[in-house]
């Protein structure tokens, strides 16, 4: 009973072997994905848990606790705001994609500094080639980038935006 | 700004200080003298604002403590108990020449909500006090852009009561956001600080403080998947009316409580407690932490803020992925709801000549639909198959190689919000029969919803009361404490064709049962149960549980008794303002005698103003081999 939540990984998985350029830090530091939400199991336990108004949630990052990783001071740093929304978001990137408009879409489209005459474009393109972008059901948070990457720069008014992703 | 009768004497004095001391290379500490002298003269320490930047709260003896359990968020080794102390601790801190590193900050920037107030109230003079350059908090304050601040309530889990109450965030929406865009702001989150696996040992921790509480940041979008997709509950966002300057006071306050420990009271010093007073600081007359003195559940703490004329700008209600998905397969033909459901079983090809039949727009709703209902149960942890994920790959593939022209129903905002819903504290009185004899009863409850209590704002089937007294004078047995029930959860959470979860209760406290010579003897019970419920449309729903219990009195032997029964219920709202609720009870304990313990009841309840009901109940007991029945009618006010 068992309503035995276990540790879902799930859209916010980030691949502990996600790694970028050398010595930099990858976004998997980021760690806020890793684990969002370990439940308790069994139904009493539960009960218990429940009266007390508790939240589960798992500590990201202190506010002021430094400059590592990917993020600063509990913002994440520029050069990783679009990967780290990749990484978070990729499940949801992906069917707004398939659908053609969606807030992840919109976000991403945000993020990256689209500008409005080009947005149109952009949303097609990546909808065309979703099989590409998203070449595997476990596609990686690199992967996706790259693919992205290669679909943007293939297109002539859109190729300024590769380098953002 | 203010006016200061000590201003001339204090300038006077300082120019002496300056003239006689100004070979001495501790010309510094001369004007950090003459700081605290004024702040002494100015009595800044009992300033509201000091009191709020420091998290000050009163405690019995006229004394005075800080909710902050950390040294480093003072200045002073006093300074969680000491006001003055601290002020002025602070005031020579901030003459510190500590240069900026990752890992270190200088006082000034540190304490920078505490620098820019003291800085504003004493008129600091920058050549003898050299105001430091803050890079960090500047860029961080840079990458937030602030415009606005957003109270964020994600509503109850549905059928999980390790948050049946909710639970409350901040967000800071940046200048470069909009609507479509609000994922990418920032959340400010605070909770406890926890690995711990066993519900029953994070209750019982967190219930004494157990935990260590810290504020938090994150995007938001990693709030939203936590709570919107893998919990699926639905977020309320009130967007507040708070001028810039009110929000970077609290910024600045934010910045200071970064890595600050508080022992976290699930109670009182929880996450809706300390976002208040957050927002105490950001408008230090609102007074909102002071209307939540011994516990802070965060839909009161909502409507706390809402009841602030003037405060909230506007509600944003965000269905949770569940909410859409449930809609949308209701808004769906029956043939195209069984058809995507095949379809995420795997049962149907996505080549399959069923599929290929249909017009494109309606194939395309299918397959949204078909991969919403398995991602979904994807995240519930409801489909394994090792195929899933290339199965949802191939629907979202197929997907967007038809037309991108599919409208998407959206689930409407429900007529009633959460803070619009009855208050959850409860005074009732009333009278009736019981075995015959006349009675009249005075109830309190201190939080926060029962199934018969005006459903609209909560989520339906979802009980949780704790203290609940009873005081009952019986015209044969005088007054006495009838009841004190202590904790009692009820979930009831109806399956559908996409959702399955389980029902379950969970009570225990102290009431009276009755005995053969009509004594009232009092005992202890607990008791909890797990089984299924059925939806009947809007109307109610119908649930049936099997049950476990104890039961502990003086009067068996040996005193405890373990027992099993069943239990069933239907919950009827007859018409929006008038609602139903039967129920059956019977569950049989190892005592000595007759061990029976049964009951059906008729409850009823009618709306009779915002906060005023009436209710009506009627119940026949059997109890260890004596049977009574009660009728009693009640005048229940919502109040706190």
């Amino acid at each position: 009973m068992i309503m035995r939540k276990t540790l879902i990984a799930v859209s916010l998985s980030i691949a502990s072997t996600l790694s970028i350029a050398a010595g930099e830090n990858n976004v998997g530091s980021c760690g806020w994905g890793t684990k969002i939400f370990t439940g308790q199991s069994g139904v009493f336990p539960q009960a218990l848990a429940g009266i007390t108004n508790g939240t589960f949630g798992n500590q990201t990052f202190a506010i002021s606790s430094g400059t590592s990783g990917c993020t600063q001071d509990g913002t994440v740093a520029s050069s990783w705001q679009t990967a780290a929304f990749i990484d978070g978001n990729k499940e949801k990137l992906a069917r707004d994609l398939s659908r053609g408009s969606g807030e992840s879409l919109d976000s991403l489209v945000a993020l990256m500094g689209v500008e409005q005459q080009d947005r149109a474009r952009f949303v097609q393109v990546a909808r065309d080639n979703l099989a590409r972008i998203f070449p595997s059901s476990s596609a990686s948070t690199d992967e996706i980038r790259a693919g992205l990457r290669e679909v943007l720069s293939a297109d002539q008014s859109l190729a300024v935006y590769s380098a953002r992703v | 700004m203010f006016f200061c009768p000590h201003a001339v004497i204090i300038r006077c004095l300082l120019t002496i200080a300056v003239l006689a001391g100004a070979s001495l290379p501790a010309a510094g500490a001369n004007y950090g003298d003459a700081l605290v002298v004024r702040a002494r003269a100015l009595a800044l320490h009992e300033r509201r604002e000091w009191q709020l930047l420091l998290h000050y709260r009163p405690r019995a003896f006229g004394r005075t403590r800080s909710a902050a359990d950390d040294p480093a968020f003072f200045n002073s080794p006093r300074g969680a108990t000491d006001p003055a102390a601290e002020l002025e601790a602070t005031l020579r801190a901030f003459f510190s020449t500590i240069e900026q590193t990752d890992t270190r900050q200088n006082p000034q920037c540190r304490f920078i909500a505490r620098y820019r107030w003291l800085r504003s109230m004493l008129d600091f003079d920058p050549a003898r006090l050299p105001e430091r350059p803050c890079a960090r908090y500047e860029r961080w304050r840079a990458r937030l852009a602030p415009s606005r601040v957003t109270l964020v309530f994600p509503t109850a889990y549905l059928n999980s009561p390790a948050s049946m109450y909710g639970h409350t965030l901040l967000r800071i929406d940046g200048s470069d956001q909009n609507d479509r865009t609000r994922l990418l702001a920032y959340a400010i989150n605070f909770a406890a600080q926890t690995d711990e696996g066993n519900g029953l040992v994070f209750a019982w921790r967190g219930l004494l403080g157990g935990y260590a509480g810290r504020f938090s940041m994150m995007p938001y979008y990693v709030k939203v998947a936590e709570y919107s997709d893998l919990e699926s509950r639905d977020i309320w966002e009130y967007e507040l009316d708070l001028a810039p300057a009110r929000i970077d006071r609290m910024l600045e306050h934010v910045w200071e409580l970064g890595p600050i420990r508080f022992d976290y009271y699930f109670l009182d010093e929880n996450c809706s407690y300390q976002l208040l007073s957050l927002l105490d600081v950001a408008r230090p007359d609102l007074n909102l932490t002071e209307r939540f003195p011994l516990w802070a559940i965060p839909a009161d703490t909502v409507r706390a803020v809402t009841d602030v004329p003037g405060l909230v700008r506007r509600v944003v209600y965000r269905p949770a992925r569940s909410t859409e998905l449930t809609y949308r397969a209701a808004f769906a033909p029956p043939s195209e709801a069984r058809l995507a459901r095949t379809l995420a079983a795997g049962e149907v090809a996505l080549d399959a000549p069923v599929l290929g039949a249909l017009p494109a727009s309606e194939r395309a709703r299918v397959l949204e639909l078909a991969y919403d209902e398995l991602d979904y149960r994807r995240l519930a942890g409801k489909a394994h198959g090792e195929d899933v994920p290339g199965r949802l790959r191939d629907l979202l593939v197929a997907r967007s190689r038809l037309p991108a022209t599919t409208p998407v129903p959206t689930p409407p905002e429900p007529t009633t919000r959460p803070d619009q819903g009855h208050r959850s504290a409860r005074l009732s009185v009333g009278a009736g029969t019981t075995a015959g004899d006349g009675f009249q009863e005075l109830q309190y409850r201190g939080a926060y919803h029962d199934l018969l209590d005006p459903e609209p704002g909560y989520r339906r089937g979802s009980q949780i009361e704790f203290g609940n007294i009873a005081v009952r004078h019986e015209n044969d047995n005088g007054l006495r404490l009838e009841r004190v029930g202590i904790i009692d959860v009820n979930s009831i959470a109806p399956r559908d064709a996409l959702l399955k979860p389980v029902s379950w209760q969970a009570d225990f406290g102290f009431e009276r049962t009755r005995a053969a010579d009509e004594s009232r003897p009092l005992l202890f019970q607990a008791s909890g149960g797990v089984g299924l419920a059925q939806s009947l449309g809007d109307t109610g729903f119908a649930w049936a549980m099997v049950n476990v219990g104890i039961v502990v009195s003086g009067r068996f032997d040996p005193g405890v008794g373990l027992g099993a029964g069943l239990s069933a219920g239907l919950m009827l709202n007859v018409t929006p303002r008038w609602r139903l609720l039967a129920s059956a009870r019977s569950l049989h304990y190892a005592v000595e005698g007759p061990g029976e313990r049964s009951s059906v009841a008729l409850g009823q309840s009618v709306t009779l103003a915002p906060d005023l009901a009436l209710r009506i109940e009627a119940d026949v007991r059997r109890e260890f081999g004596v049977r009574w029945s009660t009728i009693g009618a009640y005048l229940q006010w919502y109040f706190q």
